[in-house]
């Protein structure tokens, strides 16, 4: 890795933003500023860095259109707003996805949209932590802040996750390495395991790794359940571990002062999906009886429990929600995006914030071929070679203030640190715009 | 550190290991999920740039698994499942040994092969497909041209997404003539 030399020439430090990446939502970053644009930052990770010193080349700046020969055309904000708000109002089952990397005042005229034409409203939870959001409504959920975990945790437990690709100062910020108050050695006072079949990069830094074999997760879970119990393990090897190991692993789980487990997709995306987080949970309720733990999912983006959160206050469910009947319904598996596209039954899809094109398996993604397809983002990606109508947003937490909620739910305001590009508009705006286009559509066609 | 040509990884691929005998094709298990260098560049926003392709259109191998192909780094490898088939750049693992298992990077090259199904858990099979590695001539795609070979949802009739000229590394559309 090449030596970079410090950057010194900037205007202004603007000091305590909120990384808009990973749930962490390190609230501690500051953005170095020269002439209106980010020439550094300081204390982010490296994929916050990156993501703060965005890549110009392929940042959104125009409202864009799809002409006849299928090439995307620059069109003002007033045609590309009507053309989409057209195919809103003309649409039967549309589909709005995203919302994850937006604040939540975007979201507020989003449902409101939603309400409006009966559409379904949905966030990538629907392919990350769905199953997670399940397993709470059938087991419960006993979770903390990360706070906790810092000050009092000594022994933290990452399983189905690699938090050093994905949310590298979590370990650094929250859980393993910092001092807390009954943890005065930081690191030294904790034990840090890892339940993974890769030898993953937080696997390299743990105490113990435990190489369960893959989709053995369940069987794992259930065996450390049955030795809590007071039960004797038939099998000598369960899901690739020998019963010895899963005995001494028991016995120093039972034995901590206070854990906490987080998991990962790595539970989530494997065949037992749901019924995984449900086992985890009941673990983690079963240790109750002995000693104090908690757990928390490990989300994605830096907004994603917000919308779970935002949905769940305002129409009491949590993503994957149809108001098609003119009420809200939810129900997973039948009104969720992929199941959506796999049925090939939406026939307007408005990604916001998202991009399904980099991360939809291609099996859903052929049926936005067939559909016309409105995108608001920020960047050029995947979604921009699927989508007819592209309306550029701005970057929440850089060029746009916003609330945000942490992964353990946390609210956070995230300030601006620069203006954003003339030619954009923020994403409360567009959808707003949105909203009055469609009631005047609506109320023209009565 | 903003831009890097391609991630670093380790070369000790043995082709001449006594141990490994060759085959034209191997039945793996494939695993996505997020990578650094694949999140740095994603959430940066250079998916059109070659950069992409070689963190994210990357399929992480045990270095016995590519002795027993015959391929080393950065060589193309075609890989299938029941959903499709898509060409990676081969890569060692940095968390090898784990022979048997690839993984792909999320990304517009693993979609291809992942399985759509959720059995009603809103959730796709991301990770645990069943999967074959064979080695192969065939580039590795931009995104932009393996979006369009993919999904062909502006490719007219009769045109074959090989013959046409590559979208490129950068954002292409018809700019309004400005009068300053």
């Amino acid at each position: 890795m090449a030596y970079e030399e410090p950057v010194t020439d900037y205007d202004k430090i603007v000091e305590n933003c909120t990384c808009a990446f990973c749930g962490s939502n390190c609230d501690d970053v500051d953005i170095l500023v020269k002439d209106n644009h980010v020439v550094g930052v300081r204390h982010a990770c490296r994929l916050g860095a990156s993501k703060i010193m965005e890549d110009e080349d392929q940042r959104l700046t125009v409202p864009m259109v799809r002409d006849e020969n299928g090439e995307l055309v620059e069109v003002d904000w007033d045609t590309a707003l009507d053309k989409a708000a057209e195919l809103i109002a003309g649409s039967v089952r549309p589909v709005f996805y995203g919302w994850s990397e937006t604040s939540i005042e975007a979201m507020k005229p989003g449902l409101e949209l939603t309400e409006l034409v009966g559409a379904v409203i949905d966030n990538q939870a629907t392919i990350c932590h769905g199953p997670t959001v399940q397993a709470v409504q059938n087991v419960g959920y006993p979770l903390m802040t990360l706070g906790e975990v810092k000050n009092r945790a000594d022994m933290v437990v990452y399983t189905g996750s690699n938090p050093m690709n994905a949310h590298p100062r979590h370990l650094s910020r929250y859980t393993t390495i910092p001092k807390g108050w009954f943890r005065k050695r930081g690191r030294f006072d904790r034990t840090l395991v890892t339940w993974d079949p890769k030898y993953s990069d937080t696997a390299k830094l743990s105490d113990i790794w435990v190489p369960f074999e893959e989709n053995g997760d369940y069987a794992f879970c259930n065996a450390i359940r049955a030795v809590l119990k007071g039960k004797k393990l038939k099998q000598d090897v369960i899901s690739g571990i020998p019963k010895e190991d899963i005995y001494e692993l028991t016995e120093k789980m039972k034995k901590a002062q206070f854990g906490a487990l987080f998991f990962g997709l790595g539970l989530t995306h494997t065949l037992s999906k749901q019924r995984n987080i449900d086992i985890a949970i009941q673990l983690v309720q079963d240790l109750n009886k002995y000693t104090k733990w908690v757990l928390l999912p490990m989300r994605g983006h830096f907004n994603v429990n917000g919308f779970n959160i935002f949905m769940s206050y305002e129409m009491g469910f949590p993503y994957g929600v149809d108001f098609s009947r003119g009420y809200p319904r939810y129900m997973i598996g039948e009104t969720t995006t992929i199941d959506l596209l796999n049925r090939e039954e939406c026939d307007v899809f408005m990604v916001i914030a998202a991009d399904p094109g980099a991360h939809f398996p291609g099996g859903a993604l052929a049926h936005l071929a067939n559909i016309p397809v409105i995108q608001i983002d920020i960047h050029w990606g995947p979604s921009t070679e699927l989508a007819d109508v592209v309306l550029p947003g701005t970057f929440i937490g850089v060029e746009t203030a916003g609330t945000s909620y942490r992964m353990d739910s946390v609210p956070i305001f995230m300030k601006k640190a620069i203006d954003p590009p003339e030619t954009c508009r923020e994403d409360e705006w567009i959808v707003n715009e949105l909203l009055q286009r469609v009631k005047k559509l609506r109320e023209a066609s009565k | 550190m903003t831009y890097i040509e391609k991630p670093s990884i380790s070369n000790v691929v043995k082709f001449e290991d006594p141990d490994v005998a060759k085959v034209e094709r191997l039945t793996v298990m494939l695993n996505t999920g997020t990578d650094i260098y694949q999140g740095a560049c994603k959430k940066r926003g250079s998916t059109l740039k070659d950069e992409y392709r070689k963190v994210a259109g990357v399929c992480y191998m045990d270095p016995k698994d590519m002795a027993k192909l015959g391929v080393g780094n950065w060589e193309s490898v075609l890989v299938k499942s029941d959903w499709g088939e898509v060409v990676c750049y081969a890569a060692h693992s940095r968390d090898a040994p784990h022979e048997g298992m690839i993984f792909i990077p999320k990304g517009p090259w693993a979609n291809v092969v992942v399985s759509p199904e959720t059995y009603c858990c809103s959730d796709p099979t991301y990770k645990g497909i069943e999967a074959t590695v064979e080695k192969t001539d065939k580039e590795v795609l931009l995104m932009a041209d393996l979006m369009r070979d993919v999904y062909k949802k502006y490719v007219k009739e009769g045109e074959k997404t090989e013959e046409l000229p590559s979208l490129g590394e950068i954002p292409v559309y018809k700019k309004i003539a400005r009068s300053k």
